[in-house]
Parts: C-alpha cells; sequence; structure tokens
C-alpha cells in the first residue's frame, strides 16, 4: 500500500492520495498519468495489468488500486 | 389525478396561446400581404379579397398562374376570377387552399389544373403532409411565422402578382413534336390524391361551386397515360374535364412562341391563349356574371389599366 | 425522417411511447425493437440486411467468447497454480483469435462501404504513375444509416466480453435492440453494453416526469438545431461550396460560423436523441459538455462528441498503451532517454492510432486524415511543452485559474477548434489549404459590418435570430458549467415561471425556427458519417 503512494506521489505530488477517492472521475489523473502509474505497478508487483482492467473503478483511489493489485497477483 | 389535471392545463394554456398568437399574426399577415414573400402567399391574398366577389377561383401548381390571367379574362369577359396556385402545390395544400378561399367566396366555378394529380411524393412526405397542412391551417403562425423578420429587414414588395397571375415574358422554344401520342395506358393517380380529391369534390359541393378539371397546355408535363387517367377519373365522378394539350391547334397555341422553359411553364403570350380561350367557354357553359360595369368592382378596372401598361411593355 | 423532423417528433414518438405502454413490462423491449428497426426501414430500406447482419455475428461472437470463458473456468477448477497459467494462456489464445474474426469481418465490411472508392481513387493514382492499369472502378455505394455509429457499439460489446467485463447476452433480439435502439442510431452515442442494456430492457412504465423531462430536452435540441444550425447552413454552404471566390475575413466567418453549425446541429441532435430515450426511461450518456469552456485542445475533445472519444480511448488507447511495444520502449527508455522523453515516446505511440482513427472514422478523405493528424499534433505538443510551461508560468507568477489567463486559454482553444473545422469542412485538403491560406489575403475587418456579411443568403433578421440564440445557448451552458441541469434548477422554482420557460422555447422554435417558405430542410451533417 505505501509502495502505491509512493509511485503516485511521483506522478503528481500535489495530491492527498490517502483520502482521494475520485482520481479518475475527478480528472485528477489523466489517461497518461494512468499509462504511467501501470507501467510502474507491473515493474513493481510483478503483474500483468491488461486494458480490460482499465475502467475508472480499478484506480479511483489509492485503495481501490491496491485491490486490483491484490487480485492480479493471486491469479 | 393532480398531476393529471396540471397536464391538461399545460396543454390548454398551451392551445389558447397558440390560437391567440395565430389570429393575431394572421390579421397582421393579411394587412402585409403584398411584403410577405413565398409560396404561402396566396393564402393571405385570397383572404384579403373583398368578400363574395369572386366568381372563379383557380387551384393547382405553377401551370396554374403561368396559364390563366385573371385580368385578361376580366376586360374580355367580366368574369371575377382569381389563382391560388403555388409552385409545386400538393394535394393537401390545394384542399386546404381552396377551403380558405371558399370560407369568404362563393366562387360559380372552381378550376383544378389537373398536374397536381400525379404529384407522388412517397408515404412519408405525403403524411407529413397530411399532419402538417391541417395544423398551418388551423394554426397560421405556424405558416407565417417568418413574419417578425419584417421587424429587422424592412418591407421589401414582392414582384407585382394580378390576381394570382405572374407575368413571365420570356421565351424559350418547345421542339420536339407530338407529345400526346394516343396509348391504351393509363397512369396511376396516388392514394392520397384520391382521398384529397373526394374531399375537394365534397367542399365544392357545399359551397355550390362547380368543379372543372383543366390540364394546362404542357409538353413536358402531360402525356396521353395522363390524359386517360383524368379523362376516367372525371367520368368516374361525373366531373367537366377539358384537356387543352388536345386542343394546341384551336388556341392556336406556337411552341416557338408561347413557351416560358422549353415546354414546362406558359410565358404571358401563351397564357392569353389559354385565358381567351377558357373565359369563353366558361361564360357560355357557365352562364358567368359580367362585372365590368358594376361599381362594387372599380378596383378590378383600375387594376386592369395597370396590368394592360405592363403586358404592353412585356410584349415589346 | 430523422430526429428533427416534426414527423418523428409529433407522430413517431407518440405512437412509440403508446405502444410501448400498453404492453405487459417485460415485453415492453419488443416493442422498442419493432419501432428500431421500422425506423432503420423507414430510412435505409432494404440496407437493414446490413444491420440484422451485424447483430447477429456480434451476437454469435458474443456466445462463442463466453463459452471459451466458461470452458476455461471449468478446466481450471481441478488445476494447480502452474497449470492455471497454462490454460490461461491457451484460452486466451483462442479468445483472442475468436475476437479478431468477429472484429475483423465487423470492419471489412465498413472498409468496404466507406472506404472501398478511397483507395481505389488513391491506388489508381499510384499506378498510373507506374503506367500500370487497376483493374477495380468506383462504385457508388449507398451507406445504412448509422454504420459508423453501431459498426463501434458493436466492436465495444465484443471486447468487453472477450475481457470479461459483461457476459454475452443470450437473446438475440435483445442483442439487436442494444445495437439498433432508434434514437441513438443514427447519431450516437455510442455506447457501452453496461450503459443502456439494463434500462433498454426494464420495461419501465412511463411517467410524468420522464415525459416531460424527454420533450423539454427535445425541445431545447430543435432550438439549437431549428434556430441557429439551418439558419447558418445557407452561408456556410454559399462560401465552402464556392471558396475560390471569396478570401480574408469571409473565410474567417465561414470557419466559425461552420463550427457554430455543426456544434448547434450535432449537440443539438443530440439533446433531442437523449430526450426521445429519457421519454422510455432511458438514459443515454452525453456526448457533449460545454466544448467552447475547454482551455485546451486535449481538453475540448474530452467534452466535444465524448462517447467517441471514449470509445477510441477504451478500444483503442489503452489497449496500445498496455501492448507490448508500448512496454517494451518504456524499458528502454527508463534506461537510456530519460523519463521526459519516455512519456513523450508512450504519448506519440499510443495517440496516433487513436487520432488516425479518428480522422478516418468520419470518412474517407485525405482532409479528414488532415484533420486527426492536426489534432495529433497539437495534443502531442501540449504534452511535450507541458513541463516548460509550467515552470514559466511559475517564474511569472501566473495564477493559472486567474480569470484573464483562462480567457486567454479558452481564446486560444477557439482558434485551434475553428482553424480545425475550417478543414474539417473544406471539400478536400488542397481546398482547405488554399482557404486557410486566402484567410490572410486581403483580410479587411471592416467585412463584419460594412454588409459584406449580408451578402450570403442571411438578412440582418436572420443575424439576429442567430445571435439571440447563441446568447440562450451559452448562458444554459454556463449554467451547466457551474453543476445541475437548467431543469433541473427550474424544478425548483414556482409552477407559472417554469411553465413560462416552457412556453417561451416552445414558442421560440415555432416562430424563429428556420423552416417554411424561404427556407430549406437541413440533413443531419453526422447523419452521413
Amino acid at each position: 500500500m505505501d509502495k502505491i503512494l509512493e509511485i503516485l506521489r511521483e506522478i503528481d505530488d500535489s495530491v492527498d492520495y490517502a483520502k482521494e477517492t475520485k482520481l479518475i472521475d475527478g480528472h485528477i489523473l489523466d489517461s497518461f498519468g494512468v499509462i504511467t502509474l501501470v507501467s510502474e505497478l507491473e515493474d513493481e508487483f510483478d503483474i500483468s495489468i491488461e486494458a480490460a482492467e482499465m475502467v475508472p473503478d480499478n484506480f479511483n483511489s489509492a485503495e481501490a488500486i491496491w485491490e486490483m493489485v491484490k487480485r492480479l497477483q493471486e491469479n | 389525478m393532480k398531476t393529471v389535471k396540471r397536464v391538461i392545463l399545460f396543454f390548454v394554456i398551451l392551445a389558447v396561446l397558440l390560437g391567440a398568437s395565430s389570429a393575431w399574426i394572421h390579421a397582421e399577415a393579411v394587412k402585409l400581404a403584398d411584403f410577405i414573400p413565398g409560396r404561402s402567399r396566396p393564402f393571405l391574398t385570397i383572404a384579403a379579397e373583398k368578400k363574395e366577389t369572386l366568381d372563379l377561383v383557380v387551384v393547382g401548381d405553377s401551370e396554374s398562374y403561368t396559364s390563366v390571367s385573371p385580368m385578361q379574362m376580366w376586360k374580355e369577359q367580366g368574369i371575377a376570377g382569381y389563382i391560388c396556385g403555388q409552385p409545386g402545390q400538393k394535394i393537401q395544400e390545394t384542399y386546404y387552399m381552396l377551403k380558405t378561399a371558399l370560407k369568404e367566396q362563393s366562387p360559380k366555378v372552381v378550376v383544378l389544373e389537373t398536374n397536381l394529380m400525379f404529384r407522388d411524393p412517397g408515404p412519408i412526405k405525403n403524411l407529413q403532409s397530411t399532419i402538417a397542412e391541417p395544423a398551418r391551417y388551423h394554426f397560421p403562425l405556424l405558416r407565417f411565422h417568418n413574419l417578425w423578420k419584417i421587424a429587422f429587414d424592412g418591407k421589401k414588395p414582392g414582384e407585382p402578382v394580378f390576381k394570382g397571375f405572374s407575368i413571365r415574358s420570356g421565351v424559350a422554344p418547345f421542339d420536339s413534336g407530338d407529345y400526346m401520342k394516343e396509348t391504351e395506358e393509363v397512369q396511376e393517380m396516388p392514394k392520397a390524391v384520391q382521398f384529397y380529391m373526394e374531399e375537394i369534390r365534397e367542399l365544392c359541393k357545399r359551397s355550390g361551386a362547380e368543379l372543372v378539371l383543366m390540364s394546362a397546355p404542357s409538353p413536358k408535363n402531360y402525356s396521353c397515360k395522363k390524359h386517360n387517367a383524368i379523362e376516367n377519373y372525371a367520368k368516374e365522378k361525373g366531373l367537366t374535364y377539358v384537356d387543352l394539350n388536345l386542343k394546341i391547334k384551336e388556341l392556336g397555341m406556337d411552341w416557338q412562341q408561347d413557351s416560358y422553359d422549353k415546354g414546362d411553364h406558359l410565358n404571358l403570350f401563351g397564357a392569353q391563349k389559354v385565358t381567351a380561350w377558357l373565359g369563353k367557354y366558361l361564360k357560355e357553359k357557365y352562364e358567368m356574371p359580367d362585372h365590368r360595369n358594376d361599381p362594387a368592382y372599380e378596383n378590378w378596372n383600375r387594376m386592369e389599366k395597370k396590368y394592360a401598361e405592363i403586358i404592353q411593355k412585356a410584349a415589346l | 425522417m430523422a430526429y428533427h423532423a416534426a414527423l418523428y417528433v409529433f407522430v413517431f414518438l407518440p405512437v412509440c411511447l403508446v405502444a410501448y405502454q400498453s404492453m405487459p413490462q417485460r415485453h415492453r423491449w419488443k416493442v422498442l425493437l419493432g419501432f428500431s428497426w421500422l425506423f432503420f426501414y423507414l430510412i435505409s430500406g432494404k440496407l437493414i440486411i446490413y444491420l440484422i447482419g451485424t447483430t447477429l455475428l456480434t451476437h454469435y461472437t458474443g456466445i462463442w467468447l463466453t463459452l471459451l470463458k466458461e470452458k476455461e473456468c471449468r478446466e481450471k477448477e481441478q488445476a494447480d497454480r502452474a497449470a492455471k497459467r497454462e490454460i490461461k494462456k491457451k484460452y486466451q489464445k483462442q479468445g483472442r483469435a475468436v475476437l479478431a474474426l468477429g472484429v475483423i469481418l465487423l470492419l471489412a465490411v465498413l472498409a468496404y462501404m466507406k472506404y472501398y472508392n478511397f483507395f481505389v481513387d488513391n491506388a489508381s493514382l499510384i499506378l498510373d504513375r507506374l503506367l500500370l492499369p487497376l483493374p477495380l472502378e468506383t462504385k457508388r455505394i449507398i451507406l445504412p444509416i448509422g454504420i459508423s455509429f453501431y459498426t463501434l457499439q458493436a466492436i465495444g460489446y465484443m471486447a468487453d466480453v472477450y475481457w470479461g467485463k459483461i457476459r454475452a447476452e443470450e437473446n438475440v433480439f435483445r442483442n439487436a435492440l442494444f445495437l439498433g435502439f432508434f434514437p441513438q442510431i443514427m447519431e450516437g452515442p455510442i455506447c457501452r453494453y453496461t450503459d443502456t442494456a439494463g434500462e433498454l430492457f426494464a420495461g419501465k412504465p412511463l411517467s410524468y416526469e420522464n415525459l416531460s423531462d424527454g420533450y423539454v430536452r427535445i425541445f431545447w435540441g430543435l432550438f439549437k438545431k431549428k434556430v441557429i444550425a439551418d439558419r447558418l447552413s445557407v452561408p456556410v454552404s454559399a462560401v465552402f461550396d464556392h471558396y475560390g471566390d471569396h478570401h480574408g475575413a469571409v473565410i474567417a466567418a465561414a470557419a466559425v460560423a461552420y463550427t457554430i453549425q455543426l456544434y448547434m446541429e450535432f449537440s443539438g441532435c443530440m439533446d433531442i436523441v437523449i430526450g426521445s430515450g429519457k421519454l422510455f426511461g432511458i438514459c443515454l450518456p452525453e456526448n457533449f459538455r460545454q466544448p467552447f469552456s475547454a482551455r485546451s485542445a486535449a481538453e475540448f475533445w474530452r467534452r466535444w462528441h465524448i462517447s467517441l472519444g471514449t470509445w477510441f480511448k477504451t478500444y483503442i488507447f489503452y489497449p496500445v498503451s498496455m501492448s507490448g511495444l508500448v512496454k517494451k520502449w518504456n524499458q528502454f527508455g527508463k534506461k537510456h532517454a530519460g523519463k521526459y522523453i519516455t512519456q513523450l515516446g508512450v504519448s506519440a505511440i499510443a495517440l496516433f492510432p487513436v487520432w488516425l482513427c479518428n480522422g478516418l472514422w468520419h470518412g474517407a478523405r485525405w482532409s479528414y486524415i488532415f484533420y486527426g493528424m492536426y489534432y495529433f499534433t497539437l495534443i502531442l505538443l501540449g504534452i511535450a511543452v507541458k513541463p516548460g510551461r509550467d515552470r514559466i508560468l511559475k517564474v511569472c507568477r501566473i495564477n493559472e485559474d486567474a480569470l484573464y489567463w483562462r480567457i486567454i486559454q479558452i481564446g486560444k482553444t477557439w482558434v485551434i477548434i475553428f482553424t480545425g473545422e475550417l478543414f474539417f469542412r473544406a471539400d478536400g485538403l488542397r481546398a482547405g489549404l488554399s482557404m486557410f491560406r486566402s484567410m490572410f489575403d486581403g483580410f479587411d475587418i471592416r467585412q463584419f459590418w460594412d454588409g459584406t456579411m449580408l451578402g450570403f443568403g442571411l438578412s440582418r433578421a436572420d443575424f439576429a435570430a442567430i445571435a439571440a440564440g447563441c446568447i440562450v445557448v451559452a448562458v444554459v451552458g454556463h449554467l451547466k458549467e457551474r453543476g445541475g441541469t437548467v431543469n433541473g434548477r427550474l424544478k425548483k422554482v414556482p409552477t407559472p415561471v417554469r411553465w413560462c420557460v416552457y412556453y417561451a422555447l416552445i414558442f421560440a422554435v415555432l416562430l424563429l425556427g428556420a423552416y417554411g417558405d424561404g427556407y430549406q430542410a437541413v440533413d443531419l451533417i453526422y447523419a452521413g458519417f
């Protein structure tokens, strides 16, 4: 979880990621931010995120991102 | 229940607003009739005619108002006629035009130029006109909504029109020979036309007018196939039908001189020949009155003078 | 019969509403399907077979994909972890093949219908140079209405099933309704299955709320289309069809006029479409969000034709940016090129296909491809200069949210939009370039008020109506931008006031609309794409 917050802060450090729950819906992360985030996540956690995962629900908060990462690691 | 009442109230108010503004716009439009361009103008000018003065009303598409000149007929026979023709008039428009005309007039004869009896815009457009025309008739707001533009653009008089007739003196000869070659074939008449023709017949009957079908000379639009269709229809319904395309010689029509656009419409000279013939024909057959010396028709004489001046210039 | 026709609004919809309501709830979606196919048939006649073909193909591809998924799950149940991976790989391969088959077939039809002539023209140009004859001739192909829209929707559906986001629909007729729902068939919005499926098949009873909201929205759309767009179509065609006769301010005015026309027409049509859906309690996604208050080209595209942008983002941009190529570049770039270059490279690789497709989607013309590349360049440029720009702003202490700065940015975006639409509307790329050049040739600002603009078929009254209409649309847009819908706000005011607004809207359409004598009916622009 902390790793995720760290990655997010690297993309844009002006947001309080621990509390924010509308990263996508609130246009805080744009599509390029998401791409950067995805490639960092893939490296960091050794997972493969497919296009199918690209839905706002998976990226709206650090919590949601963590859930997705855990799910992908299990598979 | 409360909602239903509210909805009804909403539409009642809307109908009242539409009705009131329509009445007002129509009254204003009649006053401004000369400045209103476009094909709806005859709806206004016919309404602006003095009550119970017309002996003859002609309806139809552009063939009607390029073939019959009321002013000439007035001069020669003293018949007070009016052309309620529109470019590309649809049968639904014909019906409501006639309805508008017969509201305040009781002509002896209604002449329907037959070219529009074969106009078929297809089922969707037909349905559209069938719904739109009554709406426009009952709510003239829909027809004359552009009236407000005069407030910005000022009044611009349209071309002079003499009781519905517009003077066109250009010549473009027609030279392709006999277009009425005899045949047994019969052109089909669209369903919508048949339906509205019944309504038109009914309308004429109620107002005591004789309905006469007339085909104006037009090589481009007429053929024996169409003639057969109208002939059959007229016989079936007991109507009078005159096909001037079969009377080219009798009329003295000269296609080198009398066509405006290569056999589609007649020009002034062609119209003069048709009018002379038609005036005499109607006079004899229907005992049309002669109003030339009637003081109530003084303004017809005045208009005729103006008309004579213009056509004299045009003939040069 | 298009959406702005009185016949649609006052006859087709009411008849459909009555038929809908008179059916038991679980059969109501069938009424919608029947009317959808009738609608399609009335416009495109026998070409409905393309829609039916697409429906069948989409449906059975979907089912096939779901069957594969189920088989995969069953096999996985008794497998250990290593075997699971193997199974997953196997089925991923099969699934991908099935999806590719479906997508390629659909695209082949679309490509043949839309791009065949373009291909033949250009191929013969090239072969001519080589002195080789081309055994193909251009053909007159009549497109079934909405093919560009429902094809994308069908592809989206198949991809969603492949990704496992949705289960394939089991009833082919339900899929037929999803693809062919009449309000959206001509011009979109391009919906995803999850957007509309639930409400389409729910058969909710009609309600006073929905009916009134729906018809208010429809009249709002008619207002935009009839009062503004249809008026502007006259001078726009006059200039664009005879562009050689004009230069300077007239060209600039035409570009602005066309942009306004296109917006009023397309967004107005969307109002009618979304209103039509609302009548039946179906919420279609919005396609526009005040595009003219965008502060950059990229933001403009998040506010203009949103459903198309979303489709490209979901089915092209993300898949490309998740692809092996991008990942490889990412790894390579991080080691050798630095963060800035790497990101720029990723953006370029992912954006290029999006904007190429965007251009091509509008039709097979070099000017549309140019239009796509125009925005590709601008948006990429925006990304490239962003770090530098941010630094300059910080140094100069410019507050990005200050009003004056926002106005500058919006103004800049307007220029970008107008220029883009100039090329978009121009009759071919050569005409576009020629118009663009002639705009700077003898530009005389006095032409705006010395009467020159009255020479294109519009009178003072018409300009007054356009101006008044644009002001109303701008005010409504401003209110929406501040949150909520105007109709929503109206619900809070006393009934008499609200009704007065409704009556005003109705009368504005009836009185100011460019219909009847002196006006030509104007076909929907986007229905041609």
